[in-house]
């Protein structure tokens, strides 16, 4: 340990040494390097409950780079070139019209375990962290909000992201929470910290004593229960190996400095927050996938609105409708603001973030109740995506897994298919 | 796929008779050899026995229902062909689901969830825990006690560490019994300095430095230190709104000695901060309040509401309790609630990988009193602008507050039992390792619901405990981390129960007390009933049935009410809407909770009194506290705890249907729903469920900015054949509560309006049309009719009952391999005055209740 850290501290960044393939130098040399192109990234924006569609939708005649963002949209209006409107895609399997989250990046079947009133599958996201997130200090980051479930109609889950196993992945709900786990430095010292990672691993290995106690004598079905405990302790020997690589490699600091955010902000101000630190967790390259669940209760609350945002899915002309297209305004305007600080960043090679990155914001429910025809839009340069056009699927009912898959491949992750996508919607990339 | 005894387990058939409407409209298309969108319908099953199979005609059901298929250019089929197809198609595609979701009386072992660890913790630690942090446990439907569906995140374990620690750290006391303490606050010190301050100022930088701008005759207001013209107008706008209630408050004689508590400025709430370095625990807390008479309030306004209080003086608080007060000015009285105080959250730390809190909060120990009020500041400022718009001031304030104090922490004894029950020997017992090795055998053992924790186990968390006392923490210090990971271990977090041998399933006594006390209590056995279990007690119908009496006697009883009926009538619906405050300005936070306690409370009752379950369907009483009675137009009802009291002959009250919590679950907030009304009846206590609502059905929105009523509205449902065929049997059951509002209130006339901001620009009332019918044609006129009409289905909601109690007890969902024990219990119960005590007492004593 002591050798590379001296190692690391005192090389040079020119350096070129037999110890190339150590995690540690790749590290280093990714983030110090000023040759090597910079990585790909991906984020997944989810927001809930659905839009109002309407107002939000540009008119389907209308397709191909020649039309015109509707007032739902407008405020992207300074990036129409660099965005891409897709009309037309569904989970088929999602007939839960509160569950805009759930299985918006697995496009699982709730039913295809037999006897299991619910089941799911990968998410995206988590099929890219397996590939981007072996170099960086977090595999993946999921950003959430508080009472995601029903109030904001994300549905059950921890975040956007489901594992390999199809169990919800935990999520950081504020603002405080995120900038703890991704810049925070406690300033205890190595050895302690050494200490520390050794204590949790005894704990788990007691935890684990008990586990077979327990184990004995259980049928199958137990059993795997109870595996979802030794799942979860896996998880986080897992996540604690990746803790003891970087243990003696400070956080990564990003290019623009951000601060501890204060405790309280809820809705808007939460959203820009989360934004903010998205943009700094990718500048310090702490992470390569992104999802982020985000609030619509405190959202259309902070936006002066008293009524809860699952009454506002409900719209009907009148003032619920009029919160639901604010919402709607509010939300795009925010992630031009986010594409703008994308486009601002910029990488070592003198190109911006924005072009490595593949972000798409959306949900599973399109409006009201209806599930079909999922608020789609993406941009960034990240999946080779060629961007400025409204594209209407010639099948209303294409795979949404159809468009992951195709980002996925685009990003060079290398996969045959995702949840039920058939195909990769090619046309994104002619 | 389906279960071991197929012969006689239901099947989701789809009935032949509809082959004709595929070969009519489908198969031109969606045959053999055209599968046009890959979509071949002909060599479609007609049994849905098989996911591959459920999946097609899901999506045949979906592309019809939102009027895909058929394609416009094509024949239609005719309405009434329309209606037949899909009603049997979604009936046997619910059908499908349950057989393919049935696990054949698999029970999965399970953890607890987040109410059984609250309770668990309780139980064992004497501390309230918050679990809020911890994931929900059954939004995928169903109930909190089902295995299969109650999942381990990742972050969870240290989830389960960082609690326990704190748990441990309230429950684990070193220091000498705290010193109990009283201490009052005279309402007018804090209000009369704020209300002045805030008045001065207001004067100084409104009016007097208006009149100076004024005076000046055309100087810049920049002179005067404000930005614009603008400014100054505001401020002088302000000191007109606000100066009259605040010179009219520092006026009165009666705020010199105490406080009147205003409907917002001045004085929303009078404040009791209880000081940081109060220990967590129980406390009174008083007021000495009175009535102010001269200001005739309407009942609803008699009330002090009891809270933590918010962000700031104005915010909603988190409401604790809600006391009508009847004394008058000159005779004020003294009112005492008790409130569990938290142990103070310290400022934000963060630890390695566990889930950050947010920080504490100004008002977290401050205890504030105002009168009731919809629980919004809005709603606050919206009534008193009402009312300064019509009279240039605030309405007469109701309450008057003298002093307020709070008196704790309210111990019992010193250490507290359940350090004791840690620490067992005597205080002045020698800390030892031997002591501390059996401490922890102790405490594990009582963790594991008696089974005793391996010698490796205690070996590895003396460990533990050695390290702690190495780096020089004290004795008790040290044992808080062995004992925190016993509280995350899997012997304490699941409910195992493991099979001897193949031959016998049958649940040991310990086992079985374990499931008993975890069905009627959500916590773990006491000393009693693992007593009886370790006699042998629970194998003998008479000792069995003994301990499930004294459970259910027992008040944690009331855990299993509350937990069990909040899933079991979809309660949570109560949350899901905000009851517009300008219309229902009466459904308040405290009454919202009387009404959702009202249903605990009757269910409650029954079980206790071992009365006939179809109460709940129609009755003469209502179990209900002042405030309901108040709400309800009940007299002569004093206090805030429940009582059952006979309903007047002429309101329409007793059974479910005339509780406010179920009418008001049955709106959105706004107008009341015949569709989800006469859902939840179908659903709930005609147990004839119909389908989910799917998605992507055209909404109705023809009608969309009409003041029309409510019925026909809906009865747009019937145009359309994919609408027509559920809601001709759902609308017409709601169509008969409509006398009722949205917030379950008696009402003559059907109220609607169009509105924004507050402001109503078009309104009309509209007669009520309360007749209907019930699925089964069964004709009604009006809601004691209805009432009538859905009590004689009182078996179909035995049924209901029952299954849902098998389904939570066992902790799996129910499934067609239960229905011979549906039955058993139903007819066992049936000879025992069809109670729900009968009920769960053949449930209990059933084979599938003691088996693994």
């Amino acid at each position: 340990m002591n050798t590379r850290r001296h190692f690391l501290s005192s090389s040079s960044a020119l350096i070129a040494l037999p110890v190339l393939e150590s995690l540690g130098f790749r590290r280093f040399a990714s983030a110090a390097s000023q040759t090597t192109t910079p990585p790909k990234r991906m984020i997944f924006l989810g927001f809930g409950f659905g839009v109002t569609k309407e107002s939000w939708y540009p008119d389907k005649r209308t397709v191909g780079t020649d039309y015109e963002l509707p007032k739902g949209l407008a405020p992207l209006k300074r990036h129409q070139k660099d965005i891409t409107v897709i009309q037309g895609l569904n989970n088929k399997f999602n007939n839960e019209a509160h569950w805009g989250s759930t299985f918006y990046l697995t496009g699982a079947n709730r039913y295809a375990e037999p006897g299991q009133s619910f089941s799911n599958t990968i998410s995206a996201d988590q099929v890219a962290a397996e590939v981007f997130g072996k170099d960086t200090r977090f595999t993946s980051i999921q950003l959430g909000c508080e009472n995601a479930e029903t109030g904001s109609g994300h549905g059950p889950g921890l975040s956007l992201a489901w594992n390999r196993q199809g169990k919800p992945v935990a999520g950081l709900n504020n603002p405080v929470a995120a900038y703890h786990r991704l810049f925070a430095d406690d300033g205890t010292p190595l050895e302690q910290r050494q200490a520390m990672l050794k204590d949790q691993r005894s704990i788990l290995d007691t935890v684990l004593t008990d586990a077979k106690s327990v184990k004995r004598g259980l049928t199958k079905t137990d059993i795997d229960k109870l595996d979802e405990y030794y799942q979860s302790i896996r998880d986080i020997e897992t996540r604690l190996s990746k803790e003891e690589q970087w243990l003696d490699v400070p956080k990564a600091k990003p290019k623009d400095p951000v601060e501890e955010p204060p405790s309280e902000v809820e809705g808007v101000a939460e959203v820009k927050i989360m934004y903010d630190l998205m943009i700094a967790a990718l500048q310090a390259d702490a992470t390569r996938v992104l999802t982020y669940r985000q609030p619509v209760d405190t959202f259309i609350r902070s936006l002066g609105a008293t009524i809860t945002a699952h009454n506002m899915s409900h719209y009907q002309p009148g003032m619920r409708m009029e919160v639901s297209e604010m919402r709607d305004r509010k939300q795009s305007e925010l992630l031009a603001g986010f594409i703008d600080k994308l486009k601002a960043s910029k990488e070592p090679d003198g190109s911006s973030l924005f072009d490595h990155v593949s972000l798409s914001y959306g949900s599973n429910i399109q409006s009201i109740h209806y599930l079909d025809n999922c608020p789609t839009v993406i941009t960034g340069g990240g999946a080779g995506v060629k961007h400025g056009r409204h594209l209407v699927m010639p099948d209303p009912k294409t795979p949404l897994c159809n468009l992951w898959l195709t980002l996925l491949k685009g990003s060079g992750v290398d996969v045959e298919s995702h949840g039920d996508s058939t195909e990769t919607i090619d046309e994104l990339w002619a | 796929m389906l279960p071991a005894s197929a012969g006689e387990a239901p099947r989701a058939l789809m009935p032949q008779k509809h082959a004709a409407l595929f070969e009519t409209y489908c198969l031109d298309c969606h045959d053999a050899a055209t599968e046009k969108g890959k979509v071949n319908l002909e060599d479609l099953s007609f049994d849905l026995g098989t996911l591959q199979t459920a999946e097609l005609w899901q999506k045949v059901l979906n592309s019809i229902n939102s009027g895909e298929m058929p394609p416009e250019k094509k024949p239609q089929p005719t309405d009434a062909e329309k209606t037949a197809f899909l009603e049997d198609l979604s009936s046997q595609l619910v059908t499908a689901r349950k057989v393919l979701s049935d696990t054949g009386g698999q029970i999965t072992m399970r953890r607890l969830n987040r109410r059984e660890y609250e309770n668990t913790i309780r139980d064992l630690l004497g501390v309230e825990v918050d679990a809020k942090d911890l994931p929900a446990d059954s939004s995928s439907g169903g109930f909190d006690t089902n295995g299969s569906s109650l999942y381990l995140s990742s972050d969870q374990f240290e989830q389960y560490l960082a609690l326990a620690r704190k748990a441990l750290d309230a429950a684990i006391v070193t220091g000498p019994k705290p010193e109990m303490k009283t201490v009052r606050i005279e309402a007018e010190e804090e209000a009369n300095r704020r209300i002045r301050g805030i008045f001065r100022g207001y004067q100084k930088q409104g009016y007097v430095a208006w009149k100076r701008w004024q005076d000046s005759k055309g100087k810049p207001t920049t002179d005067f230190g404000f930005p614009d013209d603008k400014e100054i107008e505001f401020r002088k706008l302000v000191w007109d709104r606000e100066s009259p209630d605040f010179a009219d408050y520092l006026s009165r004689e009666e705020n010199l000695t105490g406080a009147f508590l205003t409907v917002s400025s001045p004085n929303p709430q009078v404040g009791l901060a209880i000081p940081d370095d109060a220990p967590a625990g129980r406390y009174h807390i008083r007021a000495k309040i009175a009535l102010n008479r001269a200001a005739k309030p309407d009942p609803s306004r008699t009330f002090v509401e009891i809270g933590f209080r918010g962000d700031d003086i104005e915010s909603a608080i988190d409401l604790i309790d809600c006391i009508k007060v009847n004394a008058p000015m000159n005779n004020p009285e003294v009112i005492e609630t008790e409130v569990a105080l938290p142990p103070l959250s310290r400022p934000l730390t963060v630890d390695v990988g566990s889930q950050t809190k947010k920080k504490v909060t100004l008002g977290e120990r401050v205890i504030a009193f105002r009168q009731r009020l919809p629980n919004n500041r809005d709603a606050a400022r919206f009534i008193r602008r009402q009312s300064t718009d019509e009279t240039g001031f605030n309405i007469e304030p109701a309450l008057w507050i003298d002093w307020v104090e709070w008196e704790g922490p309210l111990l019992e004894e010193w250490p507290p039992a359940s350090h004791q029950a840690i620490f067992f020997k005597q205080p002045d017992a020698e800390k030892n390792d031997d002591y501390a090795r059996e401490i922890v055998k102790r405490f594990a053992t009582r963790a594991f619901r008696t089974r005793e924790p391996t010698p490796a186990f205690l070996d590895q968390l003396m460990g533990f405990y050695a390290s702690e006392l190495k780096a020089g923490k004290p004795f008790e210090e040290a044992l808080k981390k062995p004992l925190s990971i016993v509280l995350s271990s899997p012997g304490f977090l699941y409910l195992a129960e493991p099979v001897a041998s193949r031959e016998s399933p049958t649940l040991t006594s310990r086992e079985l007390a374990v499931r008993l006390s975890y069905f009627l209590w959500s916590a773990p056995p006491d000393a009693k009933l693992l007593a009886a279990a370790g006699k042998g007690e629970l194998d003998t119908p008479a000792g069995l049935t003994r301990e499930v009496n004294r459970l259910l006697t027992d008040e944690r009883a009331a855990e299993f009410v509350s937990g069990f009926t909040h899933q079991w009538l979809h309660m949570e619906r109560l949350d899901f809407f905000n009851y517009n405050y300008r219309l229902y300005p009466e459904f308040d936070d405290s009454v919202k909770m009387a009404a959702r306690q009202e249903v605990y409370q009757t269910i409650l009752n029954l079980i206790r009194g071992n009365r006939p379950l179809a109460a709940l369907l129609k009755s003469d009483t209502v179990v209900i506290n002042e405030l309901l009675a108040d709400y309800y137009g009940i007299d002569r009802v004093r206090g805030s705890q429940f009582r059952e009291v006979k309903v007047p002959a002429d309101l329409p009250r007793g059974g479910l249907l005339g509780m406010a919590a179920i009418l008001a679950m049955g709106s959105d907030g706004e107008r009341s729903s015949p569709v989800e009304r006469g859902a939840w009846v179908m659903r709930k206590l005609l147990h004839n469920p119909p389908p989910p609502a799917p998605p992507n059905v055209p909404q109705l929105s023809r009608h969309a900015g009409k003041l029309l009523p409510a019925r026909e509205l809906f009865e747009a449902h019937m145009e359309e054949a994919q609408c027509a065929q559920c809601h001709r049997k759902i609308d017409p059951i709601g169509y008969g509560l409509e006398h009722f509002n949205a917030v379950g209130q008696w009402r003559e006339t059907e109220y609607t309006e169009i509105a924004a901001n507050n402001r109503v620009r078009q309104s009309k009332e509209h007669p009520i049309d309360d007749s209907g019918t019930l699925p089964d044609g069964t004709a009604f006129d009006g809601f004691a009719e209805l009432r009538d009409a859905v009590a004689s289905h009182d078996e179909a909601f035995a049924r209901g009952f029952v299954e849902h109690l098998i389904e939570y007890a066992l902790g799996r969902p129910y499934g067609f391999t239960d229905q011979d024990l549906a039955d058993a219990i139903l007819a066992q119960g049936a000879k025992q005055n069809a109670t729900p005590r009968a009920y769960i007492l053949a449930l209990i004593q059933s084979k599938a209740f003691k088996h693994k």
